[in-house]
């Protein structure tokens, strides 16, 4: 009883405390800059649309879209795929090798962006892939790889291990057990590491601000900083974009809850 | 030890492709230098000469901070295709802080910006060195500027890059409000503007909507309380040499006047950010904003209605005064040696110090250029106009080249505003300097 | 300089609570014989990691021993000076370290806490705590500048939220400057940074909590366990791979807000928010090339250094029961 009655209070004034900032950004989308000011946090005084309509409007939106989709998707994928395969190895192969490899791909976290920035720049000028969507691929699974080894690694590190035991006694290879065996167990982890990629790679900035020119190839956050400038800024344009830039995401997190039920199925093979 | 030469790089890259199919690429990708990246001429100052006469066409790159500016450019350069069928300009625009970091590795390369600026200051000292600039000394685009205001675009002499604006970094000013405590003229000395000041205040108005949260737009305040004080025109410059010092009586002049005008900054000065200054002075509740004129179009987007002027504070008695405001000469062009498309950019320079297009630019974005007999429009373009032709020092704060003493320097003026005492925020101002200078 | 960190991520992680007492190292040593072919699977990751991750950093390792400025033909080696000077003539970078360490540890110990508060909250699958799962994590997928401008928004001290709230309740006294305060300032960072990503650590908390065994709570149960017994010795132990991706990843995470930073303070960030990533980026920009690539080393050691650590102390309290 009163475990519940916590948790009701809880959640319910962090709910509000996440609440009243987002509901300043909403509200503020259907402002104008003048009444924004004057009551930040009151409803607005008209529903217009007229911030959306720009917005939407603004030439290279829809087409920065699709790139964003196009450019999130595959990195996320390619890089689930290859992080996922890298972190099997590593929780599984024994000694300093697996530790040697895991550590060496997840210390890639802990360097500064600036610090290769330049660098990498030069790398691929050479290799022809800057103002690519390809090169924003690649650049995107690098920087996820040390996020998404170091989270699958951490669990798959405590799956059971009679599991993958069973499956090679049965005869079947490391990648059919890896797909038929580590990939379903690890549904909530996958799940949780997917997202994390998705807010990394579809809020990226920085690299797409440098490799991307023309405006056919750029992405979202690229294409909202035209409502940005250097002295003036457009408060409800740049909030009416944030939440058309958040949306696909909040979409995203929604399908992969699914994936948390699962877990508790691949938790009970434990007991 | 010296970068490596380029004449291997077609190899490596091939060698790199080729292991990169192969999945083994570490040991060649480490030759791949950062320097090797670029195309262009690099530590050279822009050698070649310029081909003043080639066939304008493709696409022209301009690169800029200038976001929003992008519609009235656009229109611009409509304009410019009409008139060179075969040739499209495109803009490749940074916000200002990615733009400071990034534009001199991205301008290098070639990919973008056939047509580039770089604001005044640090970043054009490193960009003429880094060879970015053709030397535009001598072509016929120079001509078409006032002499007077494009110095800034020399470098030994030789003239690399043309400033295109011209902004006045000094407090604009409500005129309904000064004229309704009888103030019609801007103060001629310090005690007339902290007269001003105490009248506005007993009208319950703030005198000063001042973004003191951020220092990048806090320090043009800086600017005007230098400009009478110091010794010299070169004080920054002699800040960061070490022949001043933050310490110095002239400086401590400076930071107990800021420490005098305490009282009359909004509530909370140190933690406003600019936004907030802007609408607070926009909704004619502060009879200054302490910023520049760059900021009017966005008081005017807020919805401002009142007459506009400026109000720089002069900081010693009429006789004592060299300088009654502050001006700086930024956005500056210049043609990209790394270009594959130079009489492209050359002739998109051209057409931009054109009086008819240096018009529209200057009209569509309030702002007064260095391009002679541009026409100014604009209401309050028109209306601040007079200070073209007033004694203007030159902003000084961009003579520092280093950030972090920049910074030292402006942030002691910060500290004041915010309760410490002149000695204290002096010295600790200049502990970070010396170390500086000392590395 | 990888293998520093390894050990200890294996060890404590492939000590999975759910092998009752086989040890992690006894364990792997008797799964020692894997198929071959498993060393194959990292290939993929380490090819494109080394061709565009760790070469473009060795390289920046090989600057951090000259002068060079980011853009000119020449520079010089200058052997260790710029550590040296980094760490014993550098007052801007000490004062960045100390800002960094107070804005971690509020942010490691109360955004750990909430997000596995929240965690244990709605951990089980009913429609309300799907909802409240998605609102609480909402504000990860915004992007760092609009979390940026809307918490500026909050703190002003003439508009913002914060001290009209102050001033409705009648607690005027209480108002402040918030990031105008140069010793409060970075403590209001850490709110706006735990507000930011507490939802974040919940996915991996939530996920954590959801590979405990159902039945060690029933027998727990049945044996009259209170919910606090239950906690401390089911969940806390059990969920030790979680709370270990948590705290690192919030540690790295707290050493790299750069652009939250960026877009509460202004660029260049004032003395009182000034953290390690923006330091360094004040000296990429200031044309340091060589010095900043030093910092960027000493930056990444320390990282390693404080992950370490924390995996001792939380070891220490989540040994197996």
């Amino acid at each position: 009883m009163r475990f519940n009655l916590t948790r009701g209070v809880v959640l319910t004034i962090y709910a509000v405390i996440i609440l009243v900032p987002l509901a300043v950004v909403f509200f503020g989308s259907f402002k104008t800059t003048p009444e924004l000011f004057d009551s930040p946090f009151g409803l607005p005084s008209s529903i217009s649309f007229d911030n959306y309509d720009t917005v939407l409007n603004e030439q290279n939106l829809s087409q920065a879209f699709l790139n964003s989709v196009l450019v999130t998707c595959s990195s996320v994928a390619l890089t689930l795929f290859i992080g996922s395969l890298a972190a099997y190895a590593t929780a599984r192969i024994p000694g300093w090798p697996g530790w040697l490899i895991f550590g060496f791909l997840v210390l890639g976290m802990t360097v500064p962006a600036q610090a290769n920035m330049i660098p990498q720049y030069a790398l691929f000028n050479q290799l022809g892939l800057l103002d690519s969507r390809i090169g924003l691929v690649i650049i995107n699974v690098v920087v996820g790889l040390p996020v998404a080894v170091f989270i699958l690694g951490g669990f798959m590190k405590t799956l059971p291990r009679e599991a993958y035991e069973a499956s090679s006694l049965d005869g079947a290879g490391p990648l059919r057990t890896y797909w038929s065996i580590v990939l379903p167990m690890s549904k909530p982890s996958l799940a949780a590491t997917a997202i994390f990629l998705f807010v990394i790679q579809w809020n990226d900035l920085l690299y797409p601000l440098l490799f991307i020119s023309s405006d056919s190839k750029k992405t979202i956050p690229l294409a909202l900083l035209d409502f940005q400038g250097q002295f003036l800024t457009d408060y409800p344009l740049l909030f009416t974009g944030v939440v058309i830039a958040s949306l696909p995401m909040a979409i995203t997190y929604v399908l992969l809850q699914r994936y948390f039920v699962a877990g508790i199925t691949a938790g009970a093979v434990k007991g | 030890m010296n970068q490596k030469s380029h004449g291997t790089m077609y190899t490596r890259r091939r060698i790199l492709q080729m292991f990169a199919a192969s999945g083994l690429v570490a040991v060649p990708a480490a030759c791949a230098g950062p320097g090797s990246g670029g195309g262009g001429d690099q530590g050279g100052g822009g050698g070649e000469a310029l081909p003043t006469d080639g066939p304008v066409e493709g696409e022209i790159s301009f690169a800029h901070w200038r976001a929003e500016d992008q519609a009235v450019l656009e229109k611009m350069f409509a304009r410019f295709s009409e008139e060179y069928p075969d040739a499209s300009v495109s803009q490749d625009i940074s916000p200002s802080n990615d733009y400071q970091s990034n534009a001199l590795q991205r301008i290098r390369s070639g990919n973008v910006g056939d047509l580039f600026v770089a604001f005044r200051g640090a970043q054009f000292v490193d960009m003429v060195d880094a060879g970015l600039y053709a030397d535009l000394s001598g072509t016929d685009v120079v001509e078409r500027y006032d002499p007077a205001l494009i110095d800034v675009g020399q470098s030994d002499g030789t003239q690399y890059g043309l400033p295109y604006q011209l902004v006045f970094n000094q407090p604009v000013s409500n005129l309904d409000i000064l004229e309704s405590v009888g103030v019609t003229e801007p103060p001629p000395d310090w005690d007339s503007f902290l007269a001003m000041c105490e009248d506005v205040v007993a009208a319950g108005l703030v005198p000063m909507a001042w973004p003191g949260g951020e220092i990048g737009n806090a320090g043009h305040l800086f600017n005007c309380m230098v400009m009478n004080n110091a010794p010299s025109d070169d004080m920054c410059a002699k800040i960061e040499s070490g022949e001043y010092a933050c310490t110095d009586d002239w400086f401590l002049t400076t930071l107990a006047q800021y420490a005098e005008l305490r009282p009359y900054f909004q509530p909370n000065a140190t933690g406003t950010a600019v936004e907030p200054a802007q609408q607070l002075f926009a909704q004619g509740d502060a009879a200054l904003l302490v910023t520049g004129s760059f900021h009017i179009t966005a008081v005017r987007e807020l919805g401002a209605q009142f007459p506009v002027g400026m109000a720089p504070p002069v900081t010693v008695s009429a006789d004592e005064r060299k300088y009654v405001g502050i001006r700086n000469a930024t956005f500056i062009l210049g043609v990209n040696t790394a270009s594959d498309n130079q009489a492209g950019a050359l002739e998109l320079l051209r057409f931009l110090s054109e009086t008819e297009a240096a018009s529209t630019y200057a009209n569509g974005t309030v702002q007064h250029l260095t391009v002679a007999d541009v026409t100014y429009d604009n209401e309050d373009l028109a209306a601040t106009s007079d200070w073209l032709s007033k004694e203007t020092l030159l902003a000084p704060r961009f003579q520092f080249t280093d950030l972090d003493i920049r910074n030292a320097a402006e942030q002691a003026c910060i500290d004041v505003v915010g309760g410490d005492s002149p000695e204290q925020a002096a010295e600790k101002a200049q502990g970070i300097i010396d170390q500086r200078i000392g590395s | 300089m990888p293998t520093t960190t390894e050990p200890e991520w294996s060890t404590e992680s492939a000590r999975s609570p759910g092998h009752g007492r086989t040890s992690g190292r006894r364990g792997r040593r008797r799964a020692g014989r894997v198929h071959p072919a498993l060393y194959l699977f990292p290939l993929p990751a380490l090819a494109i990691y080394v061709v565009f991750f760790a070469m473009p950093t060795l390289q920046a390792v090989q600057y951090s021993g000259t002068n060079w400025d980011g853009f000119s033909a020449d520079y010089d080696n200058v052997g260790l000076g710029n550590f040296e000077r980094i760490l014993t003539g550098d007052d801007l970078f000490m004062n960045a370290l100390t800002n960094n360490l107070k804005f971690m540890l509020v942010v490691v110990v109360f955004q750990t806490i909430f997000a596995l508060g929240l965690a244990i909250f709605l951990v089980k699958n009913t429609t309300a705590s799907t909802l409240l799962r998605g609102l609480f994590f909402f504000p990860t997928v915004l992007s760092s500048v609009s979390v940026a401008y809307t918490w500026k928004f909050i703190y002003d001290p003439n508009f913002g939220l914060a001290n009209r709230v102050l001033e409705f309740v009648g607690l005027e006294q209480f108002t402040s400057s918030y990031l105008g305060n140069d010793t409060a300032a970075i403590y209001w960072v850490a709110i706006t940074q735990i507000w930011f990503h507490a939802g974040q650590m919940m996915v991996i908390f939530i996920a954590g909590l959801q590979s405990v065994p159902a039945e060690l709570y029933e027998v727990a149960e049945i044996d009259g366990a209170g919910k606090w017994k239950q906690f401390t010795a089911i969940t806390w132990p059990m969920i030790a791979p979680a709370t270990a991706i948590v705290v690192a990843y919030t540690t790295i995470q707290s050493f790299k807000a750069f652009d939250l930073i960026l877009g509460l303070s202004g660029n260049p960030p004032r003395y009182s928010m000034d953290i390690l990533s923006t330091r360094i980026y004040t000296g990429f920009a200031n044309s340091e090339f060589g010095y900043a690539a030093a910092e960027s080393l000493i930056f990444m050691a320390f990282i390693a250094a404080v992950v370490l650590a924390q995996r001792r102390i939380l070891k220490f309290t989540q040994k197996d029961v």
